[in-house]
């Protein structure tokens, strides 16, 4: 039971908390050059741009260290699949419309390049993970109602 | 909605809301200048011993663009020479990043450093504007401002194009 638990919860979650606070903290440290990968993307207003890169990888750090930590997990991570969902869209968007960008998902220099497609496939492969430790999660908390440390 | 997932849901939204706070805090001096649309300040706290903290171009859309030249802004376009002859946003001064050091004295000439100055090239993706609007900064330049759609969006807006070289 222990070998499964490790497996199939503390294996996702700890990958996830890692992925997540690795990207939060390499965006934090460049917002002006995480800003100019969101323009590319050519989906907010210019200013937006600079807001979300200021506020997002704080949200990103802030979920990513509470999973760490194994603490409020679900809240967490529901925030972690609402923001990959949104990021997926965006690529896909990406991918619609032809544009040749990097991502920008961890390197806000742009200096290593990450296709779009190969973003997608990393986003979902994360979202794969998020599920599992929402559903492992929901588990541990026993009977459906008890959610007391969620 | 399971009362249980509403309260996850719940805890989801202030995790977010306090996430964005935190970064929007740590980023206040950036937030602050491009509310007051002024030059974007780069990171809030310079490393030890740094000469001055790097300062980055804030960015203008097309409809800021347009208001600024109209108001006498200098507009330069930062793509290589061949591209500015092709098209050009009109008025807009040829000064590819490339020639940037041979170009500069006579850019010094005729444009005073407190001049409102519009750099462009070839949009998104194209980091020369950005990277000409850095340079024209540390020279002492004190208004340098990105144009990021650059001369595609003037184009595709159907815009009037300048042909010739400089």
């Amino acid at each position: 039971m222990r070998a499964l638990r490790l497996v199939f919860y503390h294996g996702p979650r700890l990958l996830l908390a890692g992925t997540f606070l690795y990207a939060g903290w390499i965006k934090a440290a460049d917002p002006v050059g995480f800003a100019r990968q969101v323009a590319n993307y050519q989906l907010l207003p210019y200013a937006a741009n600079y807001f979300v890169a200021a506020a997002l990888p704080f949200v990103e750090l802030l979920s990513g260290g509470l999973l760490l930590i194994n603490r409020k997990v679900r809240p967490a991570t529901l925030v972690l699949i609402g923001l990959n969902g949104i990021f997926m869209m965006a690529l896909a968007t990406v991918v619609f419309r032809g544009l040749e960008i990097d991502c920008g998902c961890f390197d806000p220099s742009g200096t290593s390049h990450t296709s779009a497609w190969e973003a997608l496939l990393r986003d979902a492969g994360l979202m794969v993970l998020a599920v599992l430790v929402w559903i492992q999660r929901g588990r541990q908390t026993g009977t459906p109602g008890d959610f007391s440390r969620n | 909605m399971p009362s249980d997932f509403r309260r996850i849901l719940l805890e989801a939204i202030i995790i977010f809301a306090l996430g964005a706070i935190l970064g929007l805090s740590a980023n206040f001096r950036l937030v602050s200048n491009l509310l007051e649309g002024k030059t974007i300040a780069g990171p809030p706290v310079a490393a030890p011993g740094a000469e001055s903290p790097e300062v980055y171009p804030n960015p203008v859309d097309l409809a800021d663009f347009q208001e600024l030249r109209q108001r006498g802004a200098v507009v330069v376009d930062a793509r290589i020479v061949e591209l500015y002859a092709e098209g050009h946003v009109p008025e807009a001064r040829s000064l590819p990043l490339d020639e940037i050091d041979e170009r500069l004295p006579a850019f010094r000439r005729v444009v005073p450093s407190t001049a409102t100055i519009l750099a462009y090239c070839s949009g998104y993706g194209c980091p020369d504007s950005f990277d000409l609007a850095v340079r024209l900064l540390k020279e002492g330049f004190q208004d340098v401002r990105v144009f990021e759609g650059g001369f595609p969006e003037w184009r595709d807006a159907g815009l009037p194009v300048a042909e010739g070289g400089p």
